[in-house]
């Protein structure tokens, strides 16, 4: 098993003076499928950030550690470099072009591909996947639902032709059976197309039906990593992440909170 | 006054305002892409005619190659000032950026005509002084050949924002973080723009230096710009075709009928009073974007 993306003892600080990750390492295999899971503000999202290159925005630097994409050291590229070597992040909140139509912001984030032959074959995957987009290509693409917007953020992802596809929360603010198509659809991306998924997600029980392997972040650090079906049946994360399945009684309830075991 | 000195007027008035259209065009190019206010537009304008004018009549180059080289000029000047004064103010407050083009502005009023000497010089396009006469009204010529190249150039660039690249500047204008993260270059795109606002500012440059003689007032065209860039509302550019056409009207129209009032001079106030009546009643201008929110 070959390994595509791998970080070892991040670092990253915020204004110089905001620690948000102390120390995460992890690693993507060639075509896996990775959750990191956690609360707010552990410092998921921090960590797409630091490998697709869009910290420089917000003022917030790497101050130790390697990013390993392919074997080759990436901290010194930009963003669009990046982009260039196959690594691309879905942005939290879709962020979709809204004055654009769906064609449009398929088209726009082709900019890398010369021959029109290419960008047409790209956009007829994209409406493979998500048929949906295909029949709103016209409208523009802040008019449509949370749904669609989301997958438009996928596809247009896609049209880089990616070989690292990063997700950050791709089931805010949806409805559950929109949430399950738009996993069911990621996993396609993952097995038909051999693309290697790094998913940052709150809803762990969606996250874990489709990942090979999860890390648990807390407080800028890896706490737990473990195969997918390591993490579900562990208490703990039965507990605090999968909505502590089966406490069901609540006059059984006692009244004591559940100490973490991994903060002791 | 009969309805024909009111046609005349105004047949004028909108050829003059696709000139204003074309400079404003480039404050509007800028916004679209980096949400920047450019106030050096009116200093390209003026550059673009010098370089015309010296190519022209220093250098000695016909009249075809010397305007399209000066536009390619302005093109690269377009593109350098992004590349060097404003793209290291990346991540530095707005205003401070827009005080920079100010004083970039001010520099080049006072720089160019430093260069090339301060009297007027004649930018002889080769238009013919006669007016074309149509029924009863009389049509300045250079003006009808400034208004229909200004109108062509419009329009091309509305064509130019449905190809591709066209599309990827409009993508940047929507979003930079994510136009940054499917890889689209933003700092390129808005060079690009800059480029283009530096084209669109020489040929406005070009056109009313011709009508006007070259010199350091070409670059008082910032006021006009910006009013019609303001009145159309700054990020369209169907906007300021339209801005373009009303201020050009209204400037040939109300000196005609106040003027004999208050002595003169009633044009000049025009482009500031549609620039306080649009920032008061209708701040978005007339075609300013609206922010789209679903409910």
């Amino acid at each position: 098993m070959t390994v595509l993306l791998a970080l070892e003892n991040i670092e990253v600080a915020y204004d110089r003076v905001f620690q948000a990750i102390k120390g995460v390492s992890l690693t993507v295999p060639e075509g896996g499928a990775v959750a990191l899971l956690g609360a707010n503000g552990a410092g998921k999202s921090t960590t797409l950030k630091t490998v697709s290159g869009l910290l420089k925005p917000e003022r917030g630097e790497v101050t130790r550690g390697n990013i390993l994409f392919q074997g080759q050291d990436i901290a010194a590229l930009s963003a669009p470099q990046r982009v260039r070597l196959g690594i691309v992040q879905v942005l939290e909140g879709r962020r979709v072009f809204g004055h654009l139509t769906p064609a449009e912001n398929l088209i726009a984030a082709a900019s890398m591909h010369r021959s029109r032959q290419k960008v047409a074959e790209l956009m007829e995957m994209v409406f493979a996947f998500f048929p949906r987009l295909g029949q709103r290509a016209n409208a523009k693409a802040g008019y449509l639902s949370g749904g669609e917007q989301q997958m438009l953020a996928i596809g247009r992802a896609l049209m880089t032709e990616p070989k690292l596809l990063m997700l950050d929360e791709p089931s805010l603010g949806l409805a559950p059976y929109l949430v399950d198509e738009i996993f069911g659809t990621i996993s396609r991306i993952n097995r038909e197309r051999g693309m290697g998924v790094l998913l940052v997600e709150q809803n762990a029980t969606a996250a874990l039906e489709i990942v090979d392997h999860a890390y648990l972040i807390e407080n800028g650090r890896v706490v737990m990593s473990g195969s997918a079906e390591t993490l579900k049946a562990n208490p703990d994360v039965q507990e605090f992440y999968l909505g502590g399945a089966g406490r069901v009684d609540y006059h059984a309830v006692k009244h004591y909170r559940r100490r973490k075991r991994w903060l002791a | 006054m009969d309805i024909y000195f009111l046609l005349e007027l105004a047949v004028n008035g909108v050829l003059i305002g696709l000139m204003y259209t074309l400079v404003a065009l480039g404050i509007v190019l800028i916004f679209k892409s980096s949400g920047i206010a450019n106030l050096a537009q009116g200093a390209l304008a003026m550059a673009g005619a010098y370089i015309a004018w010296a190519l022209l009549t220093l250098a000695g180059v016909p009249l075809w190659i010397a305007v399209p080289l000066s536009l390619i000029a302005m093109f690269f000047i377009g593109a350098g000032i992004e590349r060097v004064a404003l793209r290291p103010m990346i991540g530095q407050p707005v205003i401070m950026v827009i005080m920079l083009t100010l004083g970039l502005e001010i520099l080049l009023r006072g720089l160019v005509p430093a260069i090339f000497g301060s009297v007027v010089k004649r930018l002889d396009l080769g238009i013919p002084q006669a007016p074309v006469i149509i029924g009863p009204m009389l049509i300045n010529t250079a003006y009808l050949v400034s208004g229909g190249v200004a109108l062509g150039l419009v329009l091309l660039s509305m064509l130019f924002f449905g190809t591709r690249i066209g599309t990827v500047l409009r993508a940047v204008s929507d979003d930079q973080t994510a136009s940054w993260s499917v890889g689209i270059s933003v700092e390129r795109a808005i060079g690009l723009s800059w480029g283009m606002a530096g084209v669109a500012a020489a040929s406005g440059g070009i056109l009313w230096g011709s009508v006007q003689g070259v010199d350091w007032t070409l670059s008082l065209l910032l006021l006009k710009a910006l009013a019609v860039a303001i009145l159309g509302g700054l990020d369209s550019i169907f906007g300021v075709l339209i801005a373009g056409m009303i201020l050009g009207v209204l400037e040939s129209v109300i000196p005609a009928y106040l003027d004999p009032y208050v002595g003169g001079g009633s044009r000049d106030v025009v482009a500031s009073m549609v620039i306080l009546l649009t920032v008061i009643f209708r701040p978005h201008g007339l075609f300013g974007r609206e922010d789209i929110e679903r409910v």
